[in-house]
């Protein structure tokens, strides 16, 4: 159906994104492309979308084939793609679904129409197509919804259906799993395998080699734009990836120094941690130990660190949000809660269970309706979340939405500036926290120029340098790959273990129980019994 | 080669029509000149029902010609950023307010989208953000056409290297402001008895107190808030735009092709933000 | 929601404006006052939402009328008939005379084309735009615009939380600035690289194609509300070319 030769794809500035890389993909066929950030993952799905003409920043050398016409492109010869006739051959789902919605659309409907309707199509053949598609996606509930209101999973959806409208006959989707829980993950896979079953061909990139896909499932790996690995799914899961940087989807994440008992600091709250788990770093207060990925359910405050050691403390906390309109988030009540020092903390709970509004209560975000909250002694009141920060550090799930300065460096620089650093003191500071993420050698770019995980990782220096000892932090590894997420964990523990505190809301079960002392995990806003 | 997979390799770029800009520019020239130099002095007499009616019409007519002639031209990419740059108008104003400032800061996005993609894509989202705005506060309406004017002048100004020195975009601002304020005074006073905001109201009964007549109490109005406005959001822009990162200017043409912004690398661009 | 529809909206729309453009046209406050009363206000109070719409009146048009009308209560240099005096302020005869001028005439316009987008909706202008066949890069860039609006001030509001959890505090002057600065760059880096995807998907869904655009949405116009418009619109252009012939001198 399309096939990719390409020689060489070389951005503008000098570096190779792909080097020789050659990939077909049949229709009904499914194609797994994993790699670590950076791999070149995007750079291969934007040329099979067709996407290569010069103002993508990057000069290609090869050919595509689809459909049995060959397009030569270097030496001079760069045919201008027609995206609208690409499209309907070759459907792209790019990273981050808002840049894809028309904005237009005041229903999930009309933006599954936005192309047809481009084209022209008449309204009666117009809306079979949408309630054809809709029905191959399982949308149809979803048509008369507004695009803006819909949770992640069924905006994935609503831009795969999107791109399924002009009936290309090969979907490529770029991470189309991330930020989603495993209920949503698990419905987007299933709809996308109705698809293949149908007979149109896909390509999914993915950070990691997931479980999901049915068995015949082909995977190409890349490493630095080079291809390291291209077989079955089974092969490729003996294979060995992890040296690449590529993990198996739930795999607990590799902590050089994952902390033994003898290393544990004395002012371990939760008692004696037990080791006889290589998953678990330590049981839990009430002392059992939840097998494999079973849900760790403990009572909150059953064993509550003695007061001098308790980092942050919610007692009774309620909070509902104003407004009953679709999208409105979940509010959490009766919620006790508390955290010793040298103590990590994972929420668990599916997306809606009230995981983050909990943690906007820990650094004034959110301030409870009823119940109060401690932070470090200290009643929480009215102070303003800013003059928490050098005390509770807060990593958000969107890291993109902080990111201002010109340089990295000075980006990590702004939270000890706010907090009244000299200019020379907080740079100091911001350089060891970047030292201590591993970006040193990072310092100088424009924080929007590293990739992903770099972003990520960015954000988490900026949290550190103005040194709280509560960290917050939301969905830490969501679209990390296995280096980065490494990183996240042991960077946990380390500040866990110079007596710090540490609350994550994650969906990543494996490493929750690898890096938190205990987990709680939030239904409807509680926590059960 | 021709396949159905391919387009042409020269792009074929679609002509403005410059019959509707030039009658556009000519209605609000037209409208302006009408206004100010015919003075119809009877604005206060009670017959000035013709001179309000023309600068409505003027003022809106000449902006819809001027949007209908510029928006053929548009790539997609221009097109694209035309609503960011209503919505930040709008929302940005409100953000504004919600930081407790006292500017309107509401053509920061016009000025933004003049900046990245050209005067004729800002005088487009100056026209048309004051149209959308006018479907929740009908008082924006009539400054159209003096929306699209800063668009315009702040895309020439970013073409002729206003922007390629900090130091020098609030100087544009602070012309362009006193320019778009002239030009919003008629509006002002013809349509709506010089009301602006309580804040203007209050320089305006400053002007009026001293015996001026409303027209030029409307003008030395506009002409101290609307520079004071303008450089502020100029320079805005200018701190914005070099702040952005390559991944998210590359998209532009326009900044390519005037070297609209000094030098590529972070460590030439000028200018601290406010420290 | 009890919602007014009986017109199209673009119906509606030009029946504003015209009540508008026949205000300034015969531009005496004693019209202005009848077209309030007699059509704003019934059509405020049938709308199914006065409520609302009366706030928003209140928001918008408030203060500008109270302050036009200590503006020119106050200060009018032309007024003779002086009533009272307190220094360089005095309240004339034509200066109150001149508020109510303005005064009503800003209620009017506000009043009518504020209900008539308060009980409009949206996505129906839009597609009937497109029905009507206006330029779909036009159609674009209106619904665009408008549907990214609630989008963009929610995101400004979780930028400013994200900043503020590291340490933003909204002070005055150049902090304000600052801060200022601090939210809306992140704003529109994010917006712009969605606006790159964008620019993609539009090109890639055929948004250049030179084929009349469609609609998904129902056509609500019809040829009865065509016929109205282009009626009305005559109507009020042959009466104001009359009464502006003929009024000055009456």
């Amino acid at each position: 159906m399309i096939s990719l030769e390409c020689a060489s794809l070389i951005y503008d500035d000098g570096p190779t994104a792909l080097a020789d890389i050659a990939l077909t993909v049949e229709a009904g066929e499914q194609v797994q492309v994993v790699g670590p950030s950076g791999s070149g993952k995007t750079s291969l799905a934007r040329l099979l979308a067709g996407r290569t003409g010069d103002d993508a920043g990057t000069i290609f050398r090869g050919a595509l084939t689809l459909g049995g016409i060959r397009l030569e492109f270097g030496d001079g010869v760069h045919p201008r793609i027609d995206p609208a006739a690409w499209s309907s051959r070759v459907g792209y789902v790019a990273q981050g679904a808002w840049g894809q919605l028309s904005m237009m659309s005041s229903t999930v409907a009309e933006e599954i129409a936005f192309a047809p309707a481009n084209r022209g199509m008449s309204a009666g053949q117009l809306r079979t197509t949408v309630q054809g598609i809709a029905a191959r996606l399982h949308l149809t509930d979803l048509l008369d919804r507004d695009p803006r209101t819909l949770s992640g999973g069924e905006l994935q959806k609503t831009v795969i259906a999107a791109a399924l409208a002009s009936e290309p006959r090969v979907l490529i989707l770029d991470e189309p799993f991330q930020n989603l829980d495993a209920g949503a993950a698990a419905d987007v896979a299933a709809a996308l395998e109705r698809l293949r079953s149908a007979g149109t061909g896909l390509v999914i990139c993915e950070p990691l080699v997931p479980e999901r896909p049915p068995g015949h499932t082909r995977v190409l790996a890349l490493e630095k734009g080079n291809r390291v690995f291209e077989g079955t799914l089974a092969d490729a899961r003996r294979a060995g990836l992890r040296r690449y940087g590529i993990a198996l989807e739930g795999d607990p994440p590799r902590l050089r120094s994952r902390i033994s008992g003898s290393a544990q600091p004395s002012s371990q709250p939760s008692g004696d941690p037990s080791c006889d788990s290589s998953v678990h770093r330590s049981g839990g207060p009430s002392g059992h130990l939840s097998g494999k990925s079973s849900v760790h359910r403990s009572g909150v405050p059953v064993t509550g660190p003695k007061d001098d050691a308790v980092l942050a403390e919610l007692l009774g906390v309620s909070f509902t949000y104003p407004g009953k309109a679709a999208g409105t988030p979940a509010g959490i009540s009766g919620i006790d809660f508390r955290l010793g020092r040298g103590e990590v903390v994972a929420l668990l709970g599916p997306n809606g269970s009230g995981k983050s509004t909990l943690l906007q209560h820990l650094n004034g975000l959110l301030r409870p309706s009823s119940g109060s909250v401690r932070i470090d002694g200290r009643k929480l009141g009215r102070r303003p979340t800013g003059e928490l920060a050098a005390t509770v550090g807060y990593l958000f799930q969107n890291t993109d939405q902080q990111l201002f300065e010109r340089t990295v460096l000075r980006e990590v620089a702004y939270g000890p500036r706010a907090a009244g650093r000299k200019r020379e003191a907080a740079l100091e500071q911001a350089r060891l926290a970047l030292a201590e993420v591993g970006l040193l050698d990072h310092s100088g770019p424009h924080p929007y120029e590293l990739d992903f995980v770099r972003r990520r990782l960015v954000a988490m220096a900026s949290m550190i340098a103005t040194r709280p000892r509560l960290w917050v932090l939301d969905e830490p590894t969501a679209g990390l790959d296995d280096v980065g997420r490494n990183r996240m964990g042991e960077l946990i523990l380390a500040h866990a273990a110079s007596g710090g505190g540490v609350v994550l809301a994650t969906h990543d079960t494996a490493f929750a129980h690898a890096v938190s002392d205990r987990t709680v995990t939030l239904e409807g806003g509680r926590v059960p019994a | 080669m021709s396949s159905p997979l391919t387009l042409p390799l020269q792009r074929e770029a679609s002509r403005p029509r410059r019959a509707l800009i030039a009658a556009g520019a000519f209605l609000i020239a037209g409208t302006y000149l009408y206004l100010v130099l015919v003075q119809p002095t009877d604005i206060v007499g009670g017959g000035g029902s013709m001179a309000s009616l023309v600068s409505l019409l003027g003022f809106l007519g000449g902006g819809a010609l001027l949007v209908g002639g510029i928006l053929p031209t548009l790539t997609t990419s221009s097109l694209v950023v035309m609503p960011l740059g209503i919505a930040l108008n709008i929302a940005i104003g409100q953000t504004a307010g919600s930081l407790g400032l006292q500017i309107y800061l509401d053509a920061i996005g016009t000025v933004l989208v003049a900046v990245l993609a050209g005067p004729a894509a800002g005088a487009a989202t100056g026209a048309l953000s004051n149209a959308i705005w006018g479907l929740f506060n009908p008082f924006a309406l009539p400054f159209a056409a003096g929306a699209a004017l800063i668009g315009l002048l702040a895309g020439t100004a970013a073409k002729y290297g206003a922007f390629r020195r900090v130091y020098l975009a609030p100087l544009a601002g602070l012309v362009v402001g006193a320019v778009g304020g002239l030009v919003a005074a008629p509006v002002a006073a013809f349509l709506f008895g010089a009301a602006g905001t309580v804040g203007t109201n209050a320089i305006v009964a400053a002007f009026r107190a001293m015996g001026d007549s409303l027209l030029v109490a409307a003008t030395k109005q506009g002409l101290t808030s609307d520079t004071i406005d303008k450089l502020i959001v100029f320079t805005l822009v200018a701190l914005i735009v070099y702040a952005l990162p390559a991944r998210a200017r590359n998209q532009f043409p326009f900044l390519r092709r005037n070297r609209v912004l000094a030098g590529r690398t972070p460590a030439t661009a000028p200018g601290g933000a406010g420290e | 929601m009890p919602r007014r529809r009986i017109f199209n909206p673009l119906t509606e729309l030009l029946a504003a404006a015209l009540v508008v453009v026949l205000v300034l046209v015969i531009n005496r406050w004693q019209f202005s006052l009848v077209v309030l009363l007699a059509g704003v206000l019934p059509a405020v109070l049938l709308s199914g939402k006065p409520r609302s719409i009366g706030l928003a009146l209140a928001v918008v048009a408030g203060p500008l009328l109270v302050s036009s009308l200590v503006l020119h209560g106050l200060f009018f240099p032309e007024g003779t008939s002086v009533l009272a005096q307190w220094g360089p302020a005095r309240v004339t005869v034509e200066g109150l005379e001149f508020a109510a001028l303005m005064g009503l005439r800003m209620a009017v316009f506000s009043g009518a084309l504020l209900t008539v987008m308060m009980t409009a909706s949206i996505p129906e202008l839009v597609s009937t735009l497109t029905h009507r066949g206006w330029n779909r890069k036009l159609v674009f860039v209106i619904g665009s615009a408008v549907g990214l609006l609630p989008s963009v001030a929610i995101r400004a509001q979780h930028i400013r939380r994200a900043q503020e959890a590291r340490g933003l505090v909204v002070g005055g002057g150049l902090r304000r600035f600052k801060a200022l600065l601090m939210v809306s760059t992140p704003l529109v880096t994010g917006l712009l690289v969605d606006a790159s995807e964008r620019t993609h998907m539009l090109e890639a869904r055929g948004f250049s194609s030179t084929a009349r655009r469609t609609s998904y949405l129902p056509d609500t116009d019809s040829a009865a509300q065509r016929a109205a418009r282009w009626a009305m619109t005559v109507g009020v252009v042959v009466f104001s070319c009359l009464w502006l012939a003929i009024g000055p001198a009456a």
